[in-house]
């Protein structure tokens, strides 16, 4: 475990449960995990395997009936640290870090923002409440802001409507607004699933940038393993509210050791490879989350699964970094093979 | 924008004629015509048909219909407005006369029934599922069900009658001059007037008010920090505003129908009251323009909600 002089983030044991129709949807179920400042943490898996609920919780923006039944989210500020799971949802110590310590960008842009007031007025908000600026240097910075991310003729674009920006600049604008006051983390949630890939490139290039200019530490969610080998530093794979395998980057894409890391990473089809590739899919599909499998949430649709696998099994840290929750990595281990 | 305006005005034009002529034909098939309704039975049992005649050409009734509609409308793009049958005052006097108090008991219950109707619908949004909420629920439903005349009827009964706090009827007492004398006379019309449209506007508030405040950018709004009342009112309200200020200029025609009634019931000397005088006296000049300009009134409505909702919005204005 890295010293916690260079995390931002840490997040420890954290169990978040949605209540509906009285019944119980154990989202998040016990994650653990660090976001090193600086570094990319990026957080893959299959929809609906709580990675959005995990970004969510950490900015408790979580809707009304669920809540963080279990565990600690500790941000590593410079005046101390702070636990936000403590904190009121809308209080004014987690609306003090919401936007100024910690920021969000959203998947989609397109409804990310509101579409009756100008870019810079939304930009100008977060300034607003987090800075003390007067009125003419919150324009002022705003215009910065937008022409740091690359938008062109900033002092005209910044009194548009989000109508008349295209996708990728509205992406732009969200960046820029989570920007503004300089946060020490950026929770990124599939931020350019909702564009094309020429977009998706330059924003990613704009967030490497941020990173590296400002010490940002990004939480990055996605189910794109390509974006992953590209961007990240650490990897964390969530299936069905549980990290089932964490790492670095290397670690994880190279030398996956839980099933299901092994058979995510099999079933993307390569470009180039051509029609006829051999490609895996995962057999069967993610199980109805009020009706789970007893002990290891993967074990139905694993090839690799045994009678232990009906209990659960324990998070192993079986090197520095790289951690595992399964009863048969050993198996898998790169010396191993 | 000043285009916009300008085409939206254009547009009324053909809207106008058409709905002239509407009236016209629609009057011209009622039974009797203004003879038969200004002459008294009894007098009428003894003239001849040549003297009903003469008294058809002298009121210009026997000319054909086209004509006549022609005629009338030439006049009125003149700005004669011809004269009421009963009485012969000129009718754009009878509007003079009338048209301020009916303008007044409408624009107070708009103002009324939008105001309170958004404030009532946005509280019950922000606290859905309370006993406020439910409350307000129940009560919007009786307030869009039950006749406006009923509630006038019994706001008459209560207030005016029993209690005697409020004046029965009529818009001032003579000698009576001040804006304050007035007051206690608008108050209960108005109330009653608006109490429908208030209980539309709260409910479409409300359930415009939590679609908006399920969107993405309220997320975004409390992602960056923002107060709750802030996120509520600036993000959730404004975006929610623009369809209920469509649903107000939908429901503009319903007010000015509306006053017709509740003046007669207050007794208000409206256009409204002297709209069903002229409707039982059959007298066609004056139901006609009367009813042109409700019309007109009613486009100008809308037309002033377009040019609100395109202030409002600015994706309208692109289009």
């Amino acid at each position: 475990m890295a010293g916690t002089q260079d995390v931002a983030l840490s997040v420890k044991d954290l169990k978040t449960y949605f209540y509906t129709n009285n019944r119980c949807n154990k989202a998040v179920n016990g994650v653990s995990f660090e976001i090193r400042k600086g570094k990319t943490l990026c957080i893959v898996g299959e929809s609906g395997c709580g990675k959005s609920v995990t970004a969510s919780t950490i900015m408790q923006l979580l809707p009304k009936l669920s809540r963080i039944e279990q565990g600690q989210i500790t941000y590593h500020s410079d005046d101390g640290d702070v636990n936000i799971e403590q904190l009121d949802r809308d209080g004014k110590e987690m609306r003090a870090i919401r936007g100024s310590e910690i920021a969000m960008i959203f998947q989609d842009p397109m409804t990310a923002l509101n579409p009756v007031y100008t870019i810079g007025f939304q930009i100008g908000e977060s300034l607003k409440y987090h800075t003390d600026l007067s009125r003419s240097e919150i324009r002022a910075k705003t215009i910065d802001l937008l022409r740091d991310m690359g938008i062109s003729l900033p002092e005209m674009r910044v009194d548009d409507y989000p109508h008349s920006y295209s996708g990728g600049m509205r992406q732009r604008a969200m960046i820029a607004m989570a920007m503004s006051c300089n946060p020490k983390i950026l929770i990124a949630d599939e931020p350019t699933t909702a564009l094309d890939v020429t977009i998706q490139s330059q924003i990613f290039e704009l967030m490497e940038k941020l990173k590296t200019e400002n010490e940002t530490a990004i939480m990055l969610i996605t189910h794109d393993m390509g974006v992953v080998a590209e961007l990240a530093d650490d990897v964390a794979v969530m299936y069905m509210g549980n990290i089932v395998e964490a790492g670095t980057v290397d670690q994880v894409l190279r030398y996956p050791v839980h099933p299901y890391t092994r058979a995510l990473l099999e079933s993307i089809p390569v470009l180039g490879r051509g029609r006829d590739q051999d490609i895996q899919p995962i057999a069967g599909s993610t199980p109805d989350p009020y009706d789970r499998p007893k002990g290891c949430q993967f074990a139905p649709r694993c090839k690799f699964r045994v009678d232990a696998c009906d209990v659960m099994p324990d998070e192993v840290t079986y090197n520095e970094t790289h951690r595992v929750m399964c009863w048969r990595y050993q198996e898998f281990l790169p010396d191993a093979e | 924008m000043l285009t916009y305006v300008i085409r939206r005005i254009l547009i009324l034009i053909p809207m106008l004629l058409t709905i002239s002529f509407l009236v016209y034909t629609a009057l011209e098939l009622t039974p009797g015509d203004a003879v038969s309704a200004l002459i008294n039975p009894e007098v009428a049992s003894r003239l001849s048909d040549a003297q009903f005649a003469e008294l058809r050409e002298a009121y210009g009734l026997n000319k054909p219909f086209i004509v006549r509609y022609g005629i009338w409308l030439s006049n009125v793009m003149q700005g004669n407005f011809g004269h009421s049958l009963a009485g012969g005052v000129p009718i754009s006097t009878i509007f003079l006369d009338r048209l301020p108090a009916t303008l007044e008991l409408s624009l107070v219950a708009l103002l009324f029934s939008t105001v309170l109707g958004c404030i009532l619908g946005t509280y019950s949004a922000l606290k859905r599922g309370s006993i406020t909420d439910s409350s307000l629920t129940v009560v919007g439903m009786i307030g869009v069900s039950i006749p406006e005349f009923f509630f006038g009827l019994v706001a008459l009964l209560i207030f005016a009658l029993n209690l005697g706090w409020l004046p029965v009827g009529g818009r001032l007492l003579p000698g009576y001059e001040t804006i304050w004398d007035r007051v206690p006379h608008i108050i209960m019309p108005a109330m009653v007037l608006s109490l429908m449209m208030t209980a539309g506007v709260m409910r479409y508030a409300r359930s415009s008010m939590l679609d908006a405040l399920t969107r993405e950018f309220i997320t975004t709004a409390r992602s960056k920090g923002l107060p709750e009342w802030r996120i509520n009112l600036l993000h959730g309200f404004r975006v929610a505003l623009t369809p209920v200020i469509v649903l107000i200029g939908f429901r503009l025609p319903l007010l000015i129908g509306g006053s017709v009634i509740i003046e007669q019931v207050f007794q208000w000397p409206g256009i409204g009251n002297e709209f069903i005088g002229a409707v039982r006296g059959s007298d066609y000049p004056l139901v006609m323009m009367i009813a042109l300009f409700s019309v007109f009134a009613v486009l100008m409505a809308s037309l002033i909600i377009d040019v609100l909702t395109a202030l409002i919005d600015p994706r309208v204005r692109l289009s």
